[in-house]
């Protein structure tokens, strides 16, 4: 029996991970999933762990290569996105990648920003990352990314008064669900940002005296 | 090669377990079993360290027989030499701390 659940999330590491392993731990194996919907079959309870990678910031080729290794050392993995369909004919936005990357002509890697891996349960918590420095490296991905977006939100918060302030015209109302969309959601990316940047603190602490 | 080198726990344990030609998967049960399961490698971490390591040159990585095999990797001689480095380090350090605090 399967089940298909809609949702989506801005917290898309680590409360989507939370998620994944409650939904196992209830008996739920993630099938697969799409844009806002995921797919599960029933399973034993906790009998699978997941953990979410965040690969947005890794080139095509790098981000290839890295999923071979990881299911060639065992683990299931399924390719999610963060980025909602933002198209502009055949150009696309990816807040989430690096500098020119943001713009995307090819399939390419939009939509997989994200890994969501899976492993068969054996006792032992399910990690990434069991250094400091790898910890570090994909919180301060995590962060710039958030960083990226926000400005991007920003500055499209901020276009949208353009025409008002250069030929007087009052916003429509089309106008004004745009801002608030921009508006809303750039809120939303810079907590992620002071949320990640508190985290990246803590590591650096950490990492001063401890490998 | 800079003279003060230290390597991290993963890296001096994955060049340990890569005196034979190994594939990923195996280094993190070798690494497991020499330690008897105190260090368990992460994948991520795992697959950060062999980048790396490829990229200083200190292991190789064997060519493959087909895309379906799994890819295994070797240390090189420069590798060894870092972990004779190490070894003496180590050593330094294990004389250092006994020498103190031994009789405690």
């Amino acid at each position: 029996m399967t089940k298909t659940i809609f949702r989506y999330f801005f917290d898309f590491v680590e409360g989507q991970e939370q998620w994944l392993n409650e939904m196992a731990g209830k008996g739920y194996r993630l099938k697969n999933c799409g844009v806002c919907w995921y797919t599960f079959e029933q399973c034993q309870p906790g009998d699978f762990s997941y953990s979410v990678a965040f690969v947005a910031d890794k080139s095509y080729r790098e981000a290839k290569t890295y999923r071979q290794f990881l299911e060639q050392s065992g683990f299931r993995v399924l390719t999610k996105n963060i980025n909602l369909n933002l198209s502009f004919g055949k150009l696309r936005w990816r807040p989430f990648a690096k500098g020119w990357g943001q713009l995307a002509t090819l399939p390419g890697g939009y939509n997989k920003e994200l890994f969501l891996v899976e492993k068969k349960h054996d006792g032992t918590p399910f990690v990434l990352h069991s250094d400091l420095a790898g910890q570090l490296l994909t919180v301060r991905a995590i962060r710039n990314a958030s960083l990226w977006a926000t400005l991007c939100l920003l500055g499209l918060f901020a276009m949208t008064f353009l025409p008002v302030l250069r030929a007087g015209v009052a916003s429509s109302p089309w106008t004004f669900a745009g801002r608030l969309i921009a508006g809303g959601l750039g809120v939303i990316f810079a907590l992620f940002a002071v949320r990640y940047t508190r985290l990246i603190t803590e590591l650096e602490e950490e990492s001063k005296t401890l490998e | 090669m800079a003279e003060n080198i230290v390597l991290t726990e993963a890296v001096y344990y994955i060049l340990l377990s890569l005196k034979e030609p190994v594939h990923g998967y195996g280094i993190m049960q070798n690494v497991a079993q020499l330690t008897n399961n105190r260090v368990n490698l992460a994948a991520g971490t795992l697959y950060g360290a062999l980048t790396a390591l490829l990229e200083k040159g200190w292991i190789s990585a064997l060519p493959e027989a087909d895309q379906s095999r799994r890819k295994e990797y070797q240390i090189t001689d420069s590798g060894q030499a870092a972990v004779q480095k190490e070894l003496e380090r180590l050593r330094e350090l294990l004389r250092n701390g006994e020498g103190i605090y031994g009789d405690d």
